[in-house]
């Protein structure tokens, strides 16, 4: 078993078992804590990968900047007292979450996959490297998606503050 | 290279399906967005998988655009989350049923 198969496994193993503690995990702190894990080991899976920059930026954006607007509203709202999940649900999800993922299985390991070819040939990605193809592509052919993602970043920033901000504020300045 | 990339795509269903069963079975609202952003992880890594397999680029600018998403959701959703505390004193997604006859 070689170095990239151990690291496939160990990561695979970790990020599962934190998805499970996710799912149905009691203390919501601890949720998030498991969350984190589970990111951390998603980009261990794209370094395993070959993917150094979207590796990169999980970590980056993620792991740290989604995670604490997570980390804030669960300061902000109180304990949360009730029951940590439906019973009633549980027993219809699980066999059929179950049921979905052996489908999703056979789909990938027996699927007819159609090996199409990108825009870069495998030699041309070995030799300016990933996160320069990557580059390359985003502003070239995605230019416009990727002004549009700023703006739909700024349209979330005003939602949140508008629909976040309390009531009183609302009447000081009518 | 040694694990095939279908390894990738079935880890990928896994946490897939983990998400999906946090959103049904979940009771507290945070957690359901929780639960969310696994989903959309688990998108990313059969982005990368397929792209990595079929030697492209173009899947990975795709995550780029879903992690762009993910915060937009994320602040968006959380400030929800916040506004429904205030006005129910609660984040019970049984207890939100305002549109119920």
């Amino acid at each position: 078993m070689d170095l990239n198969a151990l690291a496939f496994w160990t990561f695979s193993t970790l990020a599962v078992l934190s998805a499970i503690y996710v799912v149905f995990g009691k203390n919501i702190v601890y949720t998030v804590l498991a969350l984190v894990s589970t990111l951390i080991m998603v980009s261990g899976l794209f370094f395993t990968l070959g993917a150094e920059l979207v590796g990169a930026l999980q970590i980056l954006i993620y792991a740290v900047a989604i995670v604490v607007f997570y980390v804030l509203v669960i300061s902000t709202v109180p304990e949360y007292k009730g029951k940590t999940v439906d019973g009633k649900y549980m027993l219809l999800s699980i066999p059929f979450g179950f049921i979905l993922f052996l489908e999703l299985a056979y789909v990938a390991l027996y699927g007819a996959w159609q090996s199409a070819t990108g825009i870069f040939d495998e030699r041309v990605i070995n030799e300016i490297g990933n996160s320069k193809a990557i580059g390359t592509l985003l502003f070239t052919k995605y230019l416009f998606p990727f002004e549009v993602a700023s703006l739909i970043l700024l349209v979330a920033m005003i939602g949140a503050i508008i629909i976040g901000r309390k009531k009183e504020d609302v009447h000081q300045e009518a | 290279m040694s694990i095939p990339y279908e390894y990738y795509i079935v880890l990928s269903g896994l946490l897939m399906v983990l998400g999906l069963i946090g959103i049904i079975v979940r009771k507290n609202i945070i957690t359901v967005l929780i639960s969310t952003e696994l989903m959309l992880n688990s998108v990313n890594i059969a982005f990368v998988a397929f792209d990595m397999k079929l030697h492209d680029v173009a899947g990975q600018i795709f995550v780029f655009f879903i992690l762009t998403i993910a915060a937009a959701e994320a602040a968006v959703g959380l400030g929800l989350i916040v506004a429904i505390y205030r006005l129910k004193k609660d984040v019970d997604v049984e207890k939100l049923t305002e549109l119920k006859l």
